[in-house]
């Protein structure tokens, strides 16, 4: 038996810090999907990396540390939803969950590389694709309001979007296949 | 279209909350069995937070200035032709008062909604708009608002503080009566400038973070990103103040009106109630044979027949540079009181470099006072305080102390403060 297993070393803070830091995306993501507001679960990701440096339990792994924070980013959203009015339905807890996993899953696998490769990917868009993502997700307007905005229909605005997602989806498949260096 | 196309539209529809009952629930079913769509889904989520992060960073990007070369070709003419006609009733509409609102986005403690017609409500909800005219008020040192003003720009008011919408040509008019103010002004198409008055300044930001510490002789703005322009009401100066940097604007013209860097946070902070205006509220008391400095707590109204009895120390007022909270960061005040009763301590807290963060209290039991009418000293530790909101972490490690405030609850304790200090973790701990 390795002495591994016989003991476990709790990470220190500076660990902690570098493990969320590099998780950013991920965590803010899945609060994102709670919440659909693109500040406010950033807000949600300083909260949870504070929480995470003041807490007094301790982490034993990364694994550990990246489920307490999904679930965490994942209630604190719930409990922004609360305090709103017309707040938007939340996903039911357990597809969440399923979600939450496969993030935990994925961020073992790659760590922080994906974040990258897709600043990379957006910086190599055309002004009008990186304008409709802007508009949907940083000014925060709904598809309709999008498509008010530039006097397009409303199916047409959500086809861009899908096939936006699809072609940045495979740009960062293609960027991570791709060997470093 | 293929099937995985129409899946990512519906997926996208729902995440806009465009679906009805029926289909949210075909999409849940959707989620729950097909590993494609949720990686789609996880995909779209990432996307979205990255293009927000990137747009951040983007905007708080100098911007090259742009040198445009004249160049005229006949057939513009008629463009040009149209365009002055458009400028005209541009012109004409600029000339109607422009309105804007804020949207209550999150409400805590007691606070005043004053309508521009009169009309007063005691109640703040989330999701009340305040229109021109209309004033919000944060009525205790524990009170915070935060305010929506779309296209990504927010504001937030906390402890005693009183914000008024107004019409400002060409801009969104605010006057800051008094208090504290964060606000994150983002760029956006169209967007309009911002434009704060406060008692001795009008503060105007295009796209900035920053913070403002109004008071009736004097204000003080921290820009921490973006750009700001200050203007001395007293005689009309104006300075830039760019990200970093700080200014405080007296209402005196013969006082000093320039713009520093921010220093560097410290871990300690005594308010010197003699040597600086670092107390913002609360009753000067002559000195006594025991003291020389007495500050007796203020009277506050909070609700209806709710009073409670405080004085508010500021770390930006007392002249001190940003004071960061560490893990084992202790608060100590000295004072008196003429009852057996708990007295409370309350910390204002933002980021470091950013907007407000939160509002934590702790009570000190009458028996950690001693005997009444005795002076007292009492350490609390930060971890005796408790956050206000269920929202915020345990405790704010990591953040900066904006103020330090007590309270009793009792008018008969008579509270006093003749020290208040932030004293670091100690060594070793």
């Amino acid at each position: 038996m390795s002495l591994s297993v016989l003991f476990t070393v709790a990470l220190t803070e500076q660990d902690i810090l570098q493990r969320l830091m590099s998780q950013r995306d991920r965590v803010s993501a899945a609060a994102w999907l709670v919440v659909r507001n693109a500040h406010t679960a950033e807000d949600i990701f300083q909260n949870v990396a504070l929480k995470a440096m003041s807490k007094r339990t301790q982490f034993e792994s990364d694994g550990a540390l990246m489920s307490w924070a999904f679930i965490t980013a994942r209630r604190e959203g719930i409990d922004w939803l609360r305090r709103q009015k017309n707040a938007p339905i939340c996903l039911d807890d357990t597809i969440l969950e399923l979600l939450e996993h496969e993030w935990v899953d994925e961020a073992a696998a790659q760590g922080g590389i994906r974040g990258q490769a897709l600043r990379d990917c957006l910086e190599e868009l055309p002004t009008t694709s990186r304008d409709l993502l802007k508009r949907r997700y940083f000014d925060g307007h709904a598809c309709e309001e999008v498509a008010a905005q530039l006097g397009a229909g409303l199916d047409a605005v959500y086809k861009r979007l899908s096939r936006l997602h699809q072609s940045l989806r495979i740009c960062i498949e293609t960027k991570l296949a791709q060997p470093a260096g | 279209m293929t099937s995985n196309e129409d899946q990512n539209e519906l997926l996208l529809r729902y995440l806009d909350g465009s679906l009805d009952p029926s289909d949210q629930a075909m999409v849940a079913d959707l989620l729950r069995g097909d590993a494609g769509a949720r990686a789609f889904l996880r995909g779209v989520a990432e996307q979205a937070v990255v293009v927000a992060d990137v747009e951040r960073i983007d905007q708080h990007k100098p911007q090259p200035a742009k040198v445009a070369t004249p160049e005229f070709h006949p057939w513009k003419w008629a463009a040009a032709a149209a365009a002055a006609l458009v400028f005209l009733a541009a012109f004409v509409i600029a000339g109607i008062p422009p309105g804007h609102v804020a949207k209550v986005s999150a409400v805590l403690g007691p606070c005043q909604y004053i309508a521009a017609d009169g009309k007063v409500q005691n109640e703040v909800k989330v999701g009340s708009v305040l229109n021109i005219g209309d004033t919000i008020r944060t009525r205790s040192s524990s009170a915070w608002v935060k305010l929506d003003l779309s296209g990504g720009s927010l504001m937030t008011i906390a402890g005693r503080t009183q914000l008024r919408l107004l019409n400002v040509n060409g801009r969104r008019g605010f006057q800051l009566a008094y208090g504290n103010l964060w606000a994150t002004v983002a760029e956006s198409v169209g967007a309009k400038t911002f434009s704060i008055q406060t008692p001795t300044s009008t503060v105007e930001a295009k796209s900035a973070q920053f913070d403002i510490e109004a008071h009736s002789t004097m204000s003080i703005v921290r820009v921490n990103s973006g750009l700001a322009n200050v203007e001395r009401l007293a005689d009309g100066q104006t300075v830039d103040i760019a990200a970093d940097h700080q200014s405080i604007v007296p209402i005196s013209r013969n006082r000093e009106f320039a713009v520093m860097r921010q220093p560097k946070p410290v871990n300690n902070w005594n308010c010197h109630l003699l040597a600086g205006p670092g107390a913002v509220m609360g009753n000067w008391l002559p000195a006594d044979e025991k003291n020389s400095v007495r500050l007796g707590a203020k009277p506050l109204l909070i609700g209806k027949k709710a009073t409670i009895h405080v004085a508010n120390f500021s770390v930006q007022c007392s002249g001190s540079p940003a004071v960061l909270i560490e893990n084992g960061s202790k608060v100590r005040v000295t004072g008196n009181t003429q009852t057996e009763n708990p007295i409370y301590l309350g910390l204002t807290t933002q980021r470091i470099k950013g907007g407000f963060f939160g509002k934590y209290i702790a009570k000190v039991e009458a028996e950690a006072l001693g005997q009444a009418g005795e002076p007292w000293q009492v350490e609390v530790p930060l971890s005796k305080f408790e956050p206000k909101t269920e929202h915020l972490p345990d405790l704010p490690i990591g953040m900066e102390l904006t103020d330090i405030w007590v309270f009793s609850p009792e008018e008969n304790a008579k509270l006093e403060i003749h020290r208040v200090e932030f004293l670091p973790k100690e060594v070793g701990q």
